[in-house]
């Protein structure tokens, strides 16, 4: 199976500055754009070249992504130090978490996709990392991307991936333990 | 794409072989056929399209259902229908011209994506790609033109409906796990097509689940994936007049209950969280939760009702409906299912047929975007495996004509490059889970039981995923006639286009 396995990290101080905005958004909105908004606030999806006749490319009221999604409880959980918290998503009932475990800037796990599984096209888990006041520092992701040319998992039921996220650099000294979720899941 | 000849031509040449038409087929059936196509042909078109796609259907999943449920004399639905052919489904390789250009670049074996695309759009396009061709181009789909053209529209399925083969007529997306809630670049960005990442404002990088909230390309919504919808997004869809049926923002399941009472013209119904439950298990299960949630066939007359209701003295409608568990179920190498699901979209196919026959302004298509798992029916006792540790030697050594090219040299030794081995899945070092699967069939004396030697219907699996096969395609009413004989998935866009006059 050729995917690309990658962990990306956000800054810290951007998450602090979406607070507000996750606090307020729904469980399931999985907060990384507004909800739809005032007139006057709203944003146009649009496709950027021509559009083709016919092609239904524009979005009336729907606010573009700004990045990377989160999850709302990513900056209200509280993990005590050594330990990692669940963050709630979208997707709770598709998957198991094992083997959790934080030290030293990193947490890992075991994540187990319970619900029917041909393939398994897209995951993001979502790690926060806090400090000894459960303050959230910053964030890091695994993100497992099944590209157009791969080789089928085959009939497995159950997709297992490890994963092992490992806080930014600068925040390692200050981190104490993790919070994880998954705001991104496709299988089929 | 289009190698058929003009609608006009088509018509008149239907005048003529209806009478043929009918005689091979089951007597009701054809009368109701002739009587349709004489009718529809004098005005070269029909008013409605029902197109029924099983995922993953292909022609062996179709026999076994056949002779599982009817026995071998017996009959489908879906093999009533009088005009049969098979479908190429080939696609391409991102970035790749379409056929006859210089850069055409075939890839042989198709998924959900590409073929959806290709029946919704009439171009070639990679595995993973909606609603864009190769090089990533936005191509409008059938619904969207029908629904411009004041046509009613309905999506149905068993899966989530930001699924492939739904969404593939209501979206537009590089990459199709972009489903949502959440845009995340790795699920929706394709910069290998892109050449580099675009913008979230682009359509194509937009989640599905946001684009069918709020696109409008279809009036009736029925299916599964209710975690990739939300608060907005139902708030966008009371706001163009869907009646919403359980509830995005609390992610409240829909049920059977619900959807028999819907009343309005627009309706939003998704009965699961994600795929929809097998057929077996709500019929084991009659008091669990999923035993709330509608059968396909049950999904595809309240679809039709809701759509045809609204339809009289408007343009008509166009349908699509899904059985997806069908491959769903043949990727985890089950037969059992497999084929309940088979048998679930045929009822569903009657439906279809039957609102047809009455109408006799409908043309119905049934076919299947991609074969699954290589099923094939084998006789009694004479399994291999193809991924077995000591498979056998594919050459004969008294009369080497006879071998293959290329050929193993010698039995017992896998072949790494052509085999994954027997990991195939949880429980792959258990021979017995690769033995057949065998059922009884109506053909069977009393007392045989699936599961046993004495079973008449012997199945295997060559692997868990698509292969490249041709799928069936079976077809009724005016302008079948051009999805006889063999076709290539991009021509259901131009037949479908013209039926319902909404393509060149």
């Amino acid at each position: 199976m050729r995917h690309r396995v990658r962990q990306l990290t956000v800054l810290g101080i951007v998450l602090v500055a979406l607070a507000t905005g996750l606090a307020t958004a729904a469980l399931n909105g999985v907060g990384n754009r507004e909800a739809d908004g005032p007139a006057d606030t709203r944003n146009r999806v649009v496709r950027t070249s021509a559009e083709p006749t016919g092609a239904r490319t524009s979005l009336p009221g729907l606010v573009p992504a700004r990045g990377e999604p989160d999850l709302p409880g990513l900056v209200t959980v509280r993990p005590a130090s050594g330990a990692v918290a669940r963050l709630a998503g979208p997707f709770d009932d598709r998957f198991r978490l094992s083997r959790l475990d934080y030290a030293s800037g990193r947490v890992s796990g075991v994540l187990t996709v319970t619900s029917d599984v041909s393939e398994l096209l897209e995951l993001q888990v979502l790690a926060g990392f806090y400090d000894g006041d459960g303050r959230l520092l910053g964030t890091g992701r695994f993100v497992h991307h099944l590209d157009g040319h791969h080789e089928h998992a085959g009939a497995d039921p159950h997709a297992i991936e490890r994963f092992a996220i490992v806080a930014p650099r600068r925040i390692q000294p200050r981190a104490v333990s993790a919070a994880v979720g998954v705001p991104v899941l496709v299988n089929e | 794409m289009s190698k058929l000849m003009s609608p006009r031509a088509a018509a008149a040449t239907l005048v003529v072989l209806s009478g043929l038409t009918g005689s091979a087929v089951v007597s009701t059936a054809a009368t109701a056929t002739a009587d349709s196509e004489s009718r529809t042909s004098a005005s070269g078109r029909v008013k409605n399209v029902i197109y029924l796609v099983g995922d993953g259907m292909g022609r062996t999943h179709v026999t076994a259902a056949r002779q599982r449920y009817h026995g071998a004399d017996g009959r489908l639905v879906m093999e009533t229908l009088p005009s049969t052919g098979q479908v190429a489904t080939y696609a391409v390789n991102e970035s790749s011209g379409q056929p006859g250009a210089a850069d055409f670049s075939p890839n042989y074996v198709t998924d959900s994506a590409s073929s959806a695309t290709a029946w919704a759009s009439g171009v070639k396009t990679y595995n993973a790609a909606l609603g864009v061709d190769a090089k990533g181009k936005t191509v409008p789909t059938l619904m969207e033109l029908a629904k411009d053209k004041g046509y009613r529209t309905g999506n149905v399925s068993t899966a989530e409906v930001t699924d492939a083969t739904p969404a593939g007529q209501m979206s537009h997306a590089l990459a199709r796990g972009c489903q949502g809630p959440s845009y995340s670049a790795a699920s929706c960005q394709n910069a290998e097509v892109t050449g580099s990442a675009v913008p979230t404002s682009d359509v194509r990088v937009t989640p599905i689940a946001d684009q069918i909230a709020r696109n409008g390309t279809a009036d009736v919504i029925l299916g599964g994936g209710l975690a990739r919808f939300d608060a907005a997004d139902e708030a966008a869809l009371r706001g163009q007049g869907y009646t919403v049926l359980g509830s995005p923002a609390s992610q409240t399941v829909a049920t059977k209950d619900d959807l028999a009472a819907a009343r309005s013209g627009k309706v939003f119904g998704l009965f699961n969280k994600g795929n929809l439950t097998i057929e077996k298990y709500k019929r084991e299960n009659p008091t669990s939760v999923q035993a709330k949630e509608p059968a396909l066939p049950n999904m595809t007359a309240r679809a039709i009702s809701l759509l045809s209701s609204k339809a009289r003295g408007a343009k008509g409608f166009y349908l699509q409906v899904e059985g997806a568990l069908i491959d769903k179920r043949s990727h985890a190498n089950d037969a059992a299912q497999a084929l309940e699901e088979t048998k679930a979209f045929d009822d569903a196919v009657k439906v279809a047929l039957d609102f047809a026959k009455r109408d006799r302004n409908t043309m119905v298509i049934v076919t299947a975007d991609h074969e699954c798992a290589g099923f094939n029916i084998i006789e009694k006792g004479t399994y291999t495996n193809a991924e077995a540790l000591t498979p056998p030697a594919n050459v004969d050594s008294g009369n080497s004509a006879n071998n293959s090219t290329p050929g193993r040299p010698t039995a017992g030794a896998k072949d790494p490059a052509r085999s994954s081995g027997p990991v195939n899945g949880a429980g792959s070092a258990d021979p017995k889970n690769f033995a057949p699967a065998t059922f009884r069939t109506p053909d069977d004396p009393a007392g045989v039981r699936d599961g046993t030697e004495d079973a008449s219907l012997w199945l295997s699996y060559l692997s868990g995923n698509h292969t490249g096969a041709d799928v069936p395609i079976f077809s009724y009413g005016a302008g079948s006639k051009g999805l006889e004989g063999s076709i290539d998935n991009t021509d259901l866009f131009d037949v479908v286009g013209r039926a319902l006059r909404v393509t060149g």
